[in-house]
């Protein structure tokens, strides 16, 4: 047998997809091999049931719909992200590979961001997908205004962050019952943390569910006369961004003796993530309620913020002009109709307003997490005057239909209306209460006492005395050109207190 | 040997019923507590202490009336996620194909875990203000498992924590919406329901039902390595 030199074997030419950089390659295969991939379907179908019907039954306003999603999306992912992360982050050991992957060229801390970045990408994926969604289907129905991105900001940090705690809780205790606490802890942090605050300069507001003053509920009202300010948002972004730096930080500390730049370096920056937390909890504590209903941070406030929106008001074509924020017009049609039988009966009466506008309500932190709100100025002002009224679905309480906010309208701002012609209040005359009530009679208006417009329908009813009442009967009783005639002729001698009850005709 | 004969096992190495009917105790407790610890029985119920020890603790605390209803479901579902993960096998085929006690084993270790659940759960709310009472727990509590025992046949025992997790986020909403309407008020939500709610105990019940009746006898859907 001799020695034939053999061939040089051909070296063979490179696969088109081994020209991928061994990261990306890497991040493909953990994102084609992800447990948050099973996931998505819970967290997309808990995403519908308790947050997305809950918006669409809601006006459609933008602020409304996004302060709403901002807490609901987050607690319908918490879950099932931070579940998944920790399921990741114990796959090493829980396969019993940790040995066989510690061996690789790849070192550990890239190896476990890769999958960290994989688990988080679909989680921010399908929660970007649910939020196109409802921003979409709210664009086709909302008059006025844009969508509001700061909500979206702090609820994809949140994701980012639960998924490193969840990523992180796996890798250290790497448990097939860490996955379970994971997501059952996160939801209480998420769900119960709300407990301790007390008032707005609370340092709990930092959680990110937090969209405003804790406990008085969705609020129409603010963003719409005022911007939305992002000041409580910016500080739980920061917050949520520290701590996602600061647990993957500490999950990328490498193990055992060695790479010491790894190690000061993953120590630098988990230093540094726990300051920017430690900053924006601080922060928090220091916002107070301001008078447009936000937690307004004195260090990250922006005065421009503090300057109304401008908009041209939405009018009826009624006997008063009924005028209304573009963000409300839908309801102009309802409420007008529904204010329709007093107008009528104050239209061209001397000192009746020319024209009811909507008002912004202001704010007050009372005590603990109580909020006081009222109109801001005078119900009645200006030359010619108008009537300011707080429309009330754009006050904190449950989302209202729009009949039910036409009801409330002919309840409180009509009744309002015609006190504030008649000059009805604490020292009214009989004749000025007499007439009040048959007006209100005549309208169809619930009888009760005039009281701030607030959500609530006034139930303390004031029975006025007999003769008060045979006079409001006799006075309704007339036809409405003899009344409309009568009060023209009379009504600044009401006002003064000038007319006895037996002078009402 | 030809098949023929081998078809014909001799009769001294038949099984004996006799034999099989007088199998030691100690081996069939022998077998329990190896299942058991297959299972990660241990574990879970050190889990269930957990919560239940965690339920205590934060029953001290001052809740207003919608989070005194939440805290309880929090750590009923923690205790169910806890039983659900026991259902799954490290061991796979070799177990199917040869445990004849298997769904019993399977039906034992959830049953018994349910009931040291209920057990711990109540008794971390005795003497303290458990929003909803006993009644409340032990149906949430059995329903959750249900939902748990569910998702196990589904995507198997390791992941089976999310039906008692995604379970938690609706009946938390199903509680809110109490709060800030419209109501939900299906039985199918058992926790927003009262805890003397017959549909709602019984939605409870089926469900626990349909689940452990699937885990018993089919087991979890285990990938391997898993």
């Amino acid at each position: 047998m001799t020695a034939v030199p053999a061939p040089a074997a051909a070296r063979p030419l490179p696969a088109k997809r081994g020209r991928l950089p061994a990261a990306a390659r890497l991040l493909r295969l953990e994102l084609r091999h992800n447990a948050m991939l099973w996931m998505l379907p819970v967290a997309v179908g808990l995403f519908w049931f308790t947050t997305y019907r809950k918006a669409m039954a809601m006006p459609p306003l933008w602020n409304l719909r996004a302060t709403n999603m901002q807490s609901g999306a987050l607690l319908a992912f918490a879950c099932p992200v931070a579940g998944a992360a920790a399921w990741m982050g114990s796959r090493e050991t829980r396969r019993h590979t940790a040995d066989l992957v510690t061996i690789t060229a790849r070192p550990r801390p890239a190896r476990l961001l890769t999958t960290w970045a994989a688990t988080t990408f679909w989680a921010l994926a399908a929660y970007l997908g649910c939020v196109a969604v409802l921003y979409g289907v709210t664009a086709q129905q909302a008059a006025w205004g844009g969508p509001l991105w700061w909500p979206v900001a702090v609820d994809a940090a949140s994701l980012l962050a639960l998924s490193a705690l969840g990523f992180a809780a796996g890798t250290l205790i790497p448990s097939r019952f860490t996955p379970a606490v994971a997501a059952v802890a996160a939801f209480f942090a998420l769900g119960l943390s709300t407990q301790l605050i007390h008032g707005s300069q609370s340092y709990w507001q930092v959680s990110p569910i937090v969209t405003g003053p804790w406990d008085s509920g969705p609020d129409a009202g603010v963003g719409t006369f005022y911007p939305y300010l992002p000041d409580l948002s910016i500080a739980q972004v920061m917050f949520l961004a520290g701590l996602t730096i600061a647990v993957l930080g500490a999950v990328a500390l490498p193990e055992g003796p060695g790479r010491g730049w790894l190690r000061r370096s993953a120590a630098v920056i988990t230093a540094a993530g726990l300051l920017a937390a430690g900053t924006a909890v601080a922060l928090a504590g220091t916002g107070k309620l301001d008078a447009h209903g936000m937690i307004a941070i004195p260090a990250l406030h922006d005065a421009a913020n503090d300057r109304p929106l401008r908009y041209t008001p939405v009018c009826s074509h009624s006997a008063i002009p009924l005028c209304l924020n573009p963000a409300y017009t839908s309801f102009v049609p309802a409420a007008a109709a529904a204010l329709s039988p007093v107008l009528t009966e104050i239209a061209g009466l001397p000192g009746a307003p020319t024209r009811i506008a909507q008002a912004a309500a202001t704010y007050q932190q009372g005590a603990g997490n109580a909020v006081s709100i009222r109109l801001a100025g005078p119900s009645m002002s200006g030359t010619p005057p108008v009537f300011h009224l707080p429309l009330p679905g754009q006050l904190p309480g449950p989302a209202m239909t729009t009949s039910a906010v036409a009801a409330a309208v002919r309840a409180s701002a009509g009744f309002a209306l015609v006190a504030s012609v008649v000059g009805d209040g604490p020292g009214a005359t009989p004749a000025q209460q007499a007439v009040v009530a048959a007006l209100s009679m005549s309208a169809s208006l619930p009888q009760s006492s005039p009281s701030a417009p607030t959500r609530q329908r006034p139930n303390a009813t004031v029975p006025l005395p007999v003769p008060v009442r045979s006079a409001a009967r006799r006075f309704a009783a007339l036809s409405s050109s003899a009344r409309h005639a009568w009060l023209v002729q009379h009504l600044a001698a009401l006002r003064a207190g000038q007319i006895t009850l037996a002078q009402l005709p | 040997m030809t098949a023929g004969a081998a078809r014909k096992m001799p009769a001294a190495a038949a099984p004996d019923r006799k034999a099989r009917r007088a199998w030691p105790p100690r081996t069939g407790m022998r077998l329990l507590r190896l299942h058991g610890a297959s299972r990660r029985v241990p574990a879970a119920i050190a889990a269930i202490a957990v919560c239940a020890i965690g339920l205590r603790i934060a029953l001290l605390g001052r809740w207003d009336s919608y989070g005194a209803l939440q805290l309880p479901l929090v750590f009923e579902a923690g205790s169910a996620a806890a039983i659900t993960i026991t259902t799954a096998s490290p061991i796979g085929e070799p177990e199917r194909v040869t445990g004849r006690w298997l769904p019993f084993l399977r039906l034992a270790t959830t049953l018994t875990l349910t009931v040291i659940a209920a057990g711990a759960l109540c008794a971390a709310g005795t003497g303290a203000h458990l929003a909803g009472g006993t009644l409340d727990v032990l149906r949430n509590l059995i329903g959750m498992t249900g939902v748990g025992l569910l998702c196990a046949a589904v995507l198997g025992g390791g992941l089976a924590w999310i039906g008692p997790a995604g379970y938690l986020v609706v009946g938390a909403y199903g509680l809110y919406t109490q709060w800030h309407g419209p109501a939900l008020t299906t039985p199918w939500i058992w926790p927003a329901r009262p805890s003397g709610d017959v549909g709602a105990a019984l939605c409870a019940t089926l469900v626990f039902t349909m689940g452990i009746v699937i885990i018993s006898v089919r087991g979890a859907h285990d990938s391997v390595g898993e």
